[in-house]
């Protein structure tokens, strides 16, 4: 008996120091994010991060007793560079890698650290295509300028408008939005009209009098942020030009601007990959929901879902570079590479530049409170109001 | 061609009423104590934030927040001339740093408790348009607030020269020793300056809060302008700092519509270096400009 005992504690104890399935495997993944949550990009960045939150609780529910993930942030205040000094200090710390950075101009040089230390800097936060065209290896993103223009120019497609006045800020990723959308406006014979603003700009009334006097367009496209939207929908509303639609782009068909701005956005166009209030099918999207709500109290807004898709995907690419044993030897972004998923931003590959080819994004339009998909014709929900202005 | 002009000129009028208003609270300051108050803009942002709490949570008004605005955005002014006061040496460069520091603190606490959003007043009646002979645009509250900005300047003005304490102030910033000695207490003359600074930056808070859109960072942004139109008024001249804010609105609103947008900020800039290579002082400058 005493044999049979000694026997038996043997083995439970073979058991445990080999290990019972994937306790032996157990790890802890430190992330890193560099994102802007004071400054001028404060508001996006905190959306983002929300997203990255959403991200690593659920892994860490998918992967409960087996692996444990965490997230360090610094704030790079919205400046350059704070964001590389943020980007060294959390490599200092040990990262596996980063995700996050919101503004082009700020990911330029933290990605550009980032690459200089081999570490994968995964975003969402900056569109313009130098960002890839510089062809780091450790570089990855999953949105694009190409996915925000298609969804601009397909949405003023089928609404037939002759004449576009362009209205942008002149930062690198809206200028090359921007200037994107009037050379495939103009290949399709549609004349366009250009006006850049600064950031400055409070006073929209004048630039929007030579809209109205000069160019007379049928639909203006605005390409800023929350803020320039702002001023330029009320320049409008008092300049009322003769226009059929106004459409933007990020930032504009949110719950958080038909909350903030009912009387502004009625009958708005922005990209937007959800309607609101938010329709989720798919049981991944009902569970991020879920979570999001649980977090943090509200609906997810397109910042969230961002955030979320990208850190997940980093997420399933460091497991898989770890179980294939080449997580310190430079393998994550090989593993990035091979990625090929369907998401809640639809399909994500990544090419050699570290692009995202298959991104498109979708048009919504603020009706009576809502937000409506309505471009394209199979993500729809509903029908568009055209002709018609937010005044 | 002339439509376009006359409007570029009458949104600069009112451009330049909203940067007098912010201005002015500095250069009052600055004529008394004869230090830059770097976190004036965000005392206006301060009281931007007071009303849009009002509005949102309580559903009051903007222009009825006034008063509330008014007592957190004193409180936060002579909180501010409190620690001032307690610096004894090298006081215009030691202030600079403090107030810089103070600005970055209540950027920061309104970033805590307001979140980055951006936010505007969701009353209806300010934005609606004001149309002047079919050609000139504004929005009501831009009006509005214009002419109670003048009104409220012309009544500092008054006030500098026709009341005792007024007097105490320009009597202070002429020869801090000489009005001592006639009995002007230079402390309690001090704190009423920053007050009545508190006064202006409320009103341009509540005047920003109905017209334009309001974050956390937009304080930093207000107290470089106000510091430019100070400046090129010639340092601490209260009539100039409106002719010195209106002459930026209109260059900046010129140079949108026949120019770029882009570029409105640099040529606010470019006017404001041309006057001072012509004018060091300023448009009214001189060392006693308050007394004017």
């Amino acid at each position: 008996m005493v044999r049979m005992t000694g026997l038996m504690t043997a083995a439970v104890a073979l058991t445990l120091a080999l290990g019972a399935p994937g306790v032996a495997d157990a790890k802890d993944y430190l992330l890193g994010s560099q994102l802007p949550l004071s400054g001028n990009l404060a508001r996006v960045g905190q959306g983002m991060s929300e997203g990255i939150a959403v991200a690593v609780d659920l892994a860490n529910k998918q992967y409960a007793g087996k692996h444990t993930f965490k997230v360090t942030t610094i704030d790079d205040e919205t400046s350059p560079a704070k964001g590389v000094a943020a980007v060294e200090k959390l490599i200092a710390q040990g990262v596996v890698a980063l995700t996050g950075g919101y503004g082009s101009n700020i990911i330029g040089p933290a990605s550009e650290a980032a690459q200089k230390a081999g570490m994968v800097y995964m975003t969402s936060g900056g569109v313009t295509p130098d960002l890839t065209g510089r062809g780091y290896k450790t570089f990855f993103r999953i949105n694009n300028t190409e996915g925000y223009a298609k969804a601009m120019i397909g949405l003023l497609g089928d609404m037939q408008v002759k004449k576009v006045s362009v209205v942008y800020l002149n930062k690198e990723a809206t200028s090359n939005l921007a200037k994107q959308v009037q050379a495939d406006l103009t290949a399709k014979g549609v004349t366009v009209g250009m006006h850049e603003f600064d950031g400055a700009t409070s006073d929209f009334k004048p630039l929007l009098n030579k809209v109205k006097l000069q160019d007379r367009p049928d639909a203006i496209a605005m390409v800023g942020y929350e803020n320039d939207y702002v001023g330029v929908l009320r320049a409008a509303k008092v300049l009322k030009p003769d226009v059929k639609a106004v459409v933007g782009v990020w930032s504009l068909a949110t719950a958080q601007m038909a909350k903030e701005f009912p009387d502004l956005m009625e009958n708005v166009y922005g990209t937007s990959m959800l309607p609101y209030p938010v329709e989720f099918t798919q049981p991944e999207a009902i569970e991020f929901s879920k979570t999001y709500a649980r977090l943090f109290n509200k609906e997810p807004d397109y910042l969230g879902q961002f955030g979320y898709v990208q850190t997940k995907l980093l997420i399933e690419a460091v497991l898989r570079a770890d179980e294939a044993g080449t997580l310190d030897k430079g393998g994550l972004a090989d593993e990035l590479r091979k990625t090929d998923a369907q998401t809640l931003i639809g399909r994500v590959t990544f090419d050699e530049k570290g692009d995202n080819p298959n991104f498109s994004h979708r048009m919504g339009q603020h009706q009576q409170g809502k937000v409506v998909l309505v471009w394209p014709p199979e993500a729809a929900n509903g029908k568009m109001n055209f002709p018609a202005r937010p005044w | 061609m002339l439509s376009l002009t006359l409007q570029a000129l009458f949104s600069g009028v009112l451009a330049g009423g909203y940067y007098a208003m912010v201005a002015v609270g500095l250069a009052l300051v600055f004529g008394t104590m004869r230090i830059i108050n770097l976190a004036h803009g965000e005392l206006v942002l301060l009281a931007a934030y007071v009303a849009y709490a009002a509005e949102s949570q309580y559903g009051l008004n903007p222009v009825m927040a006034i008063p509330f605005a008014l007592v957190i955005v004193g409180a936060s002014a002579a909180l501010v001339y409190a620690l001032l006061s307690r610096i004894d040496q090298d006081r215009e460069i030691n202030s600079l740093i403090l107030t810089f520091g103070l600005g970055i603190i209540l950027t920061n606490a309104v970033l805590m408790i307001w979140a980055a959003d951006i936010h505007s007043t969701t009353a209806p009646w300010f934005q609606e348009s004001v149309v002047v002979a079919d050609t000139l645009f504004a929005m009501r509250s831009e009006v509005v607030f214009f002419v109670g900005g003048l009104v409220l300047m012309a009544g500092v003005h008054g006030w500098l020269n026709h009341s005792w304490q007024g007097r105490a102030v320009r009597a202070l910033s002429s020869n801090r020793n000489a009005a001592k000695l006639m009995g002007v207490n230079p402390r309690r003359t001090e704190i009423l300056s920053f007050l009545v600074a508190a006064l202006l930056a409320t009103f341009a808070g509540i005047a920003i809060y109905t017209g334009k859109t309001i974050f956390p960072s937009l304080g930093h942004v207000m107290t470089v302008k106000a510091f430019i139109i100070t400046v090129l008024a010639g340092m601490g001249s209260i009539p100039g700092v409106l002719i010195g804010a209106v002459m930026i609105g209109c260059i900046e609103s010129l140079t949108v519509t026949y120019v770029s947008a882009s570029l409105q900020e640099l040529a606010g800039m470019i006017l404001f270096l041309v006057v001072l290579f012509v004018m060091p002082s300023g448009l009214f400058g001189g060392r006693k400009a308050i007394a004017r």
